[in-house]
């Protein structure tokens, strides 16, 4: 059925008249579409080639084309050797033994090499020095740092060694010529071949000078050790012989004096018959040290001098002291201490005075302390201030004609780093040594660049008569040469360093002792003669009254080391840039640390936003004729009032963008404390906080358990250890038997578990790092650690008490209201700090396992709890239902992503990934896994030798980092084998045990030993 | 690269109309399978028998005829209860092979253990003449070439020069007396003074030469009769003996008639039939059927089971592995250690083809000598091996040689060689097939999760004799009374053991 209705679109059709109408007609649009701006002009368009259907046709066929191509599947080439060398196996890796000698960090060391790449490092525990930190775990990713240079540097352009050894040969024998005078400036070395190297440059140039710099220096306590006993050196101390330890303000468990004294202090930590150290801490920003103290006195820098001198003034000159005020009274109990203990009482100081530093040794040498070992001394640090001092003077006076700087960046470390730029200018001859382009390289007319350790030869003297090698473990990555190789062209030697140093070796070290065995074992042990010490004398009363003369003020500054950066040398390593800070738990940064009544004196504070983050206010700080703006201020419980303190190593300005984080604190180097004066400053800094600075809430049983050294002594374990108990059928019963699961059969074959003894757990963070490392762990970066989205599978939490008992909140009458909920959170003035590791649990009943709706994560007869991350599909069920709050999230792509510019992102930062485990992508859950790789290659290896596997084999990267044995992994149904006595250890507790999750990692309580009489 | 792929997605559609139409017409199914039975042999058999001669356990070619089918059908199910039944033949066999206990087959159906039994007794028809033609060959030539490659070959071509002369026609050169002397002790015969002796010496940079007293002059005889005779050669391949070109699962010819059947069936339903219900039918069966090939497609994804792609050099397992009895873990020699097989760096295969610069053995229309001899030439091109001088040329830029890789696990997935072939004693054939017959290599197995796992439920551990396991053997005997455990009782399907 037809039909005659006319539609229309506008009223304007209804006009038959409109030109409107008529041109609609003809045309869609009323005006010419502008194609000629996007398709040119017309007349080209017309005259092209190129018709609309060969369009089509191009767009078809590319789109076919590329479906095409996509349904071929990657050709994977697979490169063998033309000629494998004998000793390496492809999927087996080989260990040399290597020394880090960097300047700052020193210790033995084994490198783990996979198809001649290094990829972990871990302690040499025969040798004498070998135990790691944080930040040699992390110094085989600075291999790979992406900032290397790749060569030779001449005038900030690249060269080649020929050229540069042609530039400079000529300089030095013009120098030469002219009697110029030639400088050395270097980190400490400790290395007898660099020392013989120089004296035979000396030999060949004549007027040679070596001077040594530390970034971090020990300048007071080398000047008083020097005084006090002829030699420059530092004592050793042996923290295990000593009953009572007394500490003004050196963090002997961090980096004071070039630390590793952790594990000697642990070994006196566990309670035997009854008896354990004590350590006294007086100190004014919260050290690690401090952290872990029995007693931890709050004092001011300026009168930490005091502590010393009463120490001095009662233990010396046997005077007594007074106790007026809190700090005298307890100086006075520790004295009491001290003198009961007497040889077995050792008195240490981190403040940088000389003064200080001699009545310290004055103190130990009076106690004839056991602690203190003056004849076999450290070289460690060998930093001499006033030549330093001297040096930028000569420069600047035009008095120097060269100058060498090796293993030290004096542009950014020195306090007066600019007048070290301009007197650099002046002189004729500037050669870095450096491996990357760093502030000072940058100012030097040559950059001879230098390899990474792992890439060296060398040795080190790290402790008088401990002689160790260094030795490369892959090839230069780069077009780099050795220092050492360089200086012998340059003195005209046709020698290489290998040669130079074997012979050297051959005939001042080995005393006809096999070479190949000394490299093999990374050490070498010479017996020193015993010598009789002669002691000078010296004028103590003066020092004393030198201390006297130092003035207070109303704020003092301190700056300090964290354990992460150090001396900043490794600044460019991202995973110790995202390793929080053991005591603040914040990465990423430093921040003027203030307490919290001087920070409520000045308006400052501290909030939590709401997405958990933590933000702060800003401050300048003026101090020693520096202004710093914009200084992030952090409130940190336990600060001493009236000072505030900021962490060295950071605001290095070479660095790649997302490392350059922080203020540099070196202008404030190089005394006691600095006069300083603090004024709030607009804007919100926001912090990187995994952990923010609440207190446990009474939860002290369930959580963490400490116990004091009486109790555990005097009281039944049930008082000090108590299991949680339920009530069933209104019988108090114990957790194993309510059970929601059911139970299962784990007494065949393997089964592991892992003990972490709460006593010497330092909170070093060695662990974090090997497990980083182990474990291709992610690096996140700033912003999504500040979102929670953190990827360390083992952290170490960190918790303040609060001075709000249950107690005192009866005793106010506040207790259960809200009001006694809130004072609980907030951590003391004088918090006691606790530290514990805390890691996947591998819970026998793990409620993650049962929620998860695709299987992913089940358990292992061996008792790991299995993640199969390829079965994930990040529902975050698993994590939500954990009460441990392990397991990680990939909420991105973390590797080859430029969002996350980090080693992950670049071919060179990937070589260190551990080939054994797989990267995770995103969207998937991840978390510890008992370092299953690991033990699972133990058990191949004792399979294909057809052996039962011995205790100790087995091993986590956490457990083998550990410098204090803290963490003791193995098989628990192996009875005789450590971890299994330690579970039925009286300490032993495991975390959140109500739950009945039944983990299979367990804790060794803490016991302080707060014996005050 | 060009990846050489077989038709997968043809083959598969295909397969799978097989499958669902024609199981009931597989004629030949009763009689046993011959392809399926080499497959099945492969994977379980071939670890421990071979046809033609002892390995771990006897021969097994022609078997049928030395044993009934139903015996065999028991051995092979449960040879432990055959024996506790107390057949004779059965202890007989067992105490023949020095009490060393077969794995039992439970799983084996009856018919594929006649489709075994099919493939034992050869192939189904006899291809047409393979054999080369050989010609008469003297006995003394015969006994003469033996000697010659136990003795002589590792230093002398009959050709051309190796460390030592060619020594082809040598008789022609010197006399028989001089050659006996020569061979049994040249450095006697140089101290004689003989002239001849002296200059040959100074001419191979006073190399000198073994001396063979132990050569008896009928020996020396031999040689030399071989030396003049040289090799045979062998007359050229029938045409109908090429193989390569054949697919490795042939699609019987039945299979394209039903399917232009049915397809035409369709057809017809649809254009010629006014049936609605056979129309709606059909269109129900099409969906199906379409729904049915298009998920068995996705399921595949990513499974490269006979991947063979062309590698830089046409490296023949066959002449290797098969002709000659080359161990695998001679070039793989890693496998035994690490997780990884190890591919052989140019330097192990130097070892040989040092002196193996050129290939004669049986060859066909398209590899031919110069084919072959053309791809040892690229590991020389590798290494910087001057075949002329027989020395490593000076300086040389090494080229390494880019393989392409053939197993590929995902990241994912952790596969650890040692620990099968070391802890776990498995033969490499039992997941990499018949490599030793393979011209080319292909991935034999699919390298699914479902394979590993099927695997790691049917195999027992052997838990004696490796001290590892002494604690734990007794623990499960204990518990579970048995005396053997498969790997999934000791842990082996947990998702952690290959995830991590």
């Amino acid at each position: 059925m037809a039909s005659n209705k006319k539609y229309w679109k506008s009223v304007e059709e209804l006009n038959e008249n409109s030109s409107i109408v008529e041109k609609l007609q003809k045309s869609e649009f009323i005006e010419d579409l502008p194609t000629d701006k996007f398709l040119g002009d017309k007349e080209s368009l017309s005259n092209s080639d190129t018709s609309r259907r060969d369009f089509l046709k191009y767009v078809g066929f590319s789109t076919a084309v590329a479906s095409l191509a996509a349904c071929e599947g990657p050709v994977i080439n697979s490169i063998p050797y033309v000629v494998k060398p004998d000793d390496v196996i492809p999927g087996i890796p080989d260990f040399y033994a290597s020394a880090i000698a960097d300047g700052y960090d020193f210790a033995n060391v084994l490198v783990k090499v996979r198809e001649g790449r290094p990829i972990k490092i871990e302690p040499n525990k025969e040798a004498a020095n070998g135990f790691t930190n944080a930040r040699v775990q992390a110094s085989v990713l600075s291999l790979y740092d992406n900032n290397r240079l790749r060569g030779p540097m001449a005038k900030g352009e690249e060269t080649d060694w020929a050229a540069l050894d042609k530039e400079v040969g000529a300089q030095l024998a013009d120098i030469k010529a002219k009697g110029g005078r030639i400088v050395f400036l270097t980190g400490t070395t400790a290395s007898p071949s660099v020392h013989a190297l120089i004296g035979s440059f000396n030999e060949a140039y004549g007027n040679v000078e070596h001077v040594v710099y530390d970034a971090v220096s020990e300048d007071a306590a080398l000047n008083a050790f020097e005084k006090m006993y002829g030699h420059r050196a530092l004592p050793d101390y042996h923290f295990d012989k000593a009953d009572v330890i007394v500490s003004v303000a050196a963090d002997f468990l961090g980096d004071w004096q070039g630390g590793n004294f952790s594990a000697g202090y642990a070994a006196g930590r566990k309670p035997k018959n009854g008896k354990m150290s004590r350590l006294i801490q007086f100190e004014s920003n919260m050290s690690l040290t401090g952290g872990n103290a029995d007693k931890r006195v709050i004092v001011k820098p300026s009168e930490q001098l005091k502590v010393m001198q009463m120490l001095y003034a009662a233990i010396v000159e046997g005077k007594s002291v007074g106790n007026a005020t809190p700090v005298e009274d307890a100086v006075q109990k520790a004295l009491v201490q001290i003198k009961k203990a007497g040889s077995k009482a050792v008195v240490v100081t981190g403040i940088q005075d000389e003064n200080a530093q001699l009545l310290a040794l004055a103190i130990n040498h009076a106690l004839q302390s056991q602690a203190i070992d003056v004849v076999s001394t450290k070289n460690i640090r060998m930093g001499d201030d006033s030549k330093v001092a001297q040096l930028v003077k000569d420069m600047n006076s035009g008095a120097v004609s060269a100058v060498f700087l090796y293993n030290t960046n004096p542009a950014y470390t020195l306090p007066n780093g600019s007048a070290f730029v301009e007197g650099l200018e002046k002189v004729g001859l500037s050669v870095s040594f450096a491996s990357v382009m760093d502030q000072t390289a940058e100012m030097c007319q040559y950059v001879a660049t230098a390899p990474h350790y792992l890439e060296s030869w060398g040795d080190v003297e790290i402790k008088k008569g401990h002689y160790s090698l260094m030795q490369p473990t892959i090839h230069p990555l780069f077009n780099t040469r050795q220092f050492q190789d360089t200086l012998l062209k340059w003195a005209g030697s046709d020698q290489s360093y290998y040669d130079y140093l074997r012979a050297m070796w051959e005939t001042n070290v080995l005393g006809g002792k096999s070479w190949n065995k000394a490299l093999h074992d990374g050490s070498f042990k010479v017996g020193t003669e015993e010598q009789e010490l002669t002691l000078n004398e010296v004028d103590l009363a003066a020092a004393n009254v030198a201390l006297s003369s130092a003035g207070d003020s109303e704020m003092e500054i301190t700056v300090y080391v964290k354990t992460g950066l150090g001396d900043g040398q490794q600044a460019n390593n991202p995973w110790l840039q995202e390793l929080p800070d053991p005591i603040t738990r914040t990465s990423w940064d430093n921040y003027l640390l203030i307490s919290r009544i001087d920070a409520e004196r000045l308006g400052i504070k501290n909030w939590t936003v709401d997405n958990g983050a933590l933000n702060g206010n800003l401050v300048n700080v003026t101090a020693n004729g520096v202004t710093m703006n914009n200084v992030p201020a952090y409130v940190q419980p336990g600060q001493a009032p009236g000072s505030v303190s900021l962490a060295l190593g950071y605001g290095r300005t070479d660095l790649k963008k997302d490392m350059k984080v922080g203020v540099n604190a070196y202008p404030l180097a190089g005394s006691a404390y600095h006069e300083v004066s603090i004024e709030k400053a607009e804007g919100v800094h926001e912090f990187a906080c995994v952990q923010l600075q609440h207190t446990i809430m009474g939860r002290e049983g369930e959580i963490l358990k400490e116990t004091t050294l009486e109790d555990f002594v005097n009281k039944p374990v049930e008082e000090w250890n108590h299991a949680p108990v339920f009530s069933l059928d209104h019988q108090e019963v114990t957790q194993d038997k309510v059970d929601l699961w059911e139970p299962f059969d784990d007494t065949i074959g393997t089964k592991f578990n892992l003990s972490i003894d709460l006593a010497t757990c330092t909170a070093c963070a060695a662990c974090i790092v090997a497990c980083h490392a182990e474990n291709n762990v992610p690096v996140v970066g700033k912003h999504e650690i500040r979102v929670s989205r953190d990827m360390h599978w083992l952290r170490v939490d960190r918790y303040y008490s609060s001075d709000m008992t249950v107690e005192r909140g009866k005793e106010e009458g506040i207790f259960g209201s809200g009001d006694f909920f809130e004072a609980q959170t907030h951590p003391s003035d004088a918090p006691e700090v606790s530290f514990q590791p805390v890691m996947c649990q591998h819970c026998n009943h793990a409620p993650c396992e049962t929620v998860c709706p695709v299987a992913a994560t089940s358990h292992g007869r061996q008792g790991q709890n299995q993640m199969a991350y390829n079965r994930c599909i990040g529902t975050r069920y698993c994590a939500n239902n954990c009460p441990y709050r392990v397991r990680r999230f990939n909420w991105f792509k973390y590797a080859n992503n430029n969002e996350f510019d980090f080693n992950m992102n670049n071919e060179l930062g990937r070589m260190v990934l551990n080939p054994d485990v797989v990267v995770r992508s995103r969207g998937v859950m991840e978390k510890c896994s008992f370092c299953i790789q690991k033990t699972q290659l133990t058990i191949l290896n004792a399979k294909k030798e057809g052996r039962a596997v011995a205790d100790g084999e087995f091993e986590t990267a956490c457990s083998s980092a550990c410098p204090n044995g803290s963490l003791v992994f193995g098989d628990v149904n192996d009875k005789e084998s450590k971890v299994a006595h330690l579970s039925e250890d009286d300490r032993t507790f495991k975390l959140l045990d109500f739950v009945g999750t039944k983990p299979n990692v367990f804790y060794q309580l803490k016991v302080k030993n707060t014996n005050e009489a | 690269m060009k990846v050489l792929l077989q038709s997968n997605s043809l083959k598969k559609i295909l397969a799978s109309l097989s499958f669902l139409f024609l199981f009931s017409f597989n004629l030949s199914a009763q009689e046993g399978d011959y392809a399926n039975g080499k497959k099945l042999f492969n994977a379980n058999c071939a670890a421990c028998h071979k046809l033609d001669k002892k390995l771990i356990g006897p021969a097994l070619g022609g078997v049928t005829e030395r044993r009934d089918n139903e015996w065999l059908q028991a051995w092979i199910k449960d040879n432990n209860a055959l024996r506790a039944s107390g057949d004779q033949d059965a202890i007989d066999v067992f105490n023949e092979y020095n009490g060393m206990v077969m794995t039992a087959y439970p799983q084996l159906s009856e018919q594929d253990i006649n489709d075994i039994l099919v493939y034992t007794n050869g192939e189904p028809e006899e291809a047409p003449a393979t054999a080369a033609v050989t010609q008469e060959v003297d006995p003394k030539v015969a006994a003469g070439k033996k000697l010659y490659q136990v003795h002589c070959a590792s230093c002398h071509k009959l050709d051309k020069k190796l460390i030592g002369p060619a020594l082809g026609n040598v008789a022609d050169r010197r006399s028989m007396e001089w050659l006996k002397a020569w061979i049994k002790d040249n450095n006697a015969l140089r101290a004689s003074g003989d002239q001849d002796a002296i200059d040959i010496f100074n001419e191979y940079n006073g190399m000198p030469m073994t001396a063979f007293p132990q050569l008896s002059d009928e020996d020396i005889e031999a040689i030399i009769a071989y030396t003049s005779v040289g090799d045979v050669a062998p007359v050229a391949a029938a045409a109908g003996e090429e193989v390569i070109a054949q697919p490795r699962h042939p699609i019987p010819w039945m299979t394209y008639v039903v399917i232009l059947a049915i397809a035409g069936l369709v057809a017809w339903i649809y254009f010629v039939s006014n049936n609605g219900f056979l129309k709606i039918s059909a269109t129900i069966f099409v969906l199906i059927l379409v729904g049915y090939i298009g998920l068995n497609a996705l399921m595949d994804l990513g499974i490269d089971q006979d991947y063979q792609p062309i590698q830089p050099i046409a490296f023949s397992h066959k002449i290797h592995a098969g002709d000659n009895k080359i161990d695998c873990q001679y070039c793989h020699s890693t496998a035994k250690h690490s997780k990884h097989s190890g591919i052989p760096s140019v330097n192990v295969c130097m070892n040989c083809h040092k002196s193996i610069a050129e290939y004669n053995g049986p060859v066909t229309s398209e590899r031919d000598k110069e084919f072959y001899d053309a791809e040892i030439q690229k590991i020389y091109d590798a290494i910087g091996w001057d075949p002329e001088n027989l020395t490593y040329i000076e300086g040389y830029e090494e080229k390494p040689i880019q393989w392409v890789r053939i197993h590929n696990l995902p990241d994912f997935a952790y596969f650890n060689h040692a620990q099968h072939v070391t802890a776990g004693g498995i033969a490499c054939q039992k997941c990499h097939g018949p490599v030793e017959e393979m011209e080319d290599m292909y991935q034999y197995s699919p390298l699914t999760m479902g394979w590993c796992i099927e695997c790691h439920r049917e195999t027992s551990v052997d838990l004696k004799g490796n001290d590892y396991y002494a604690k734990i053997h007794a623990q499960l005997a204990d518990k579970y009374g048995v005396e053997k455990v498969t790997i999934a009782q000791i842990g082996g399907l947990e998702c952690g053991k290959c995830h991590y």
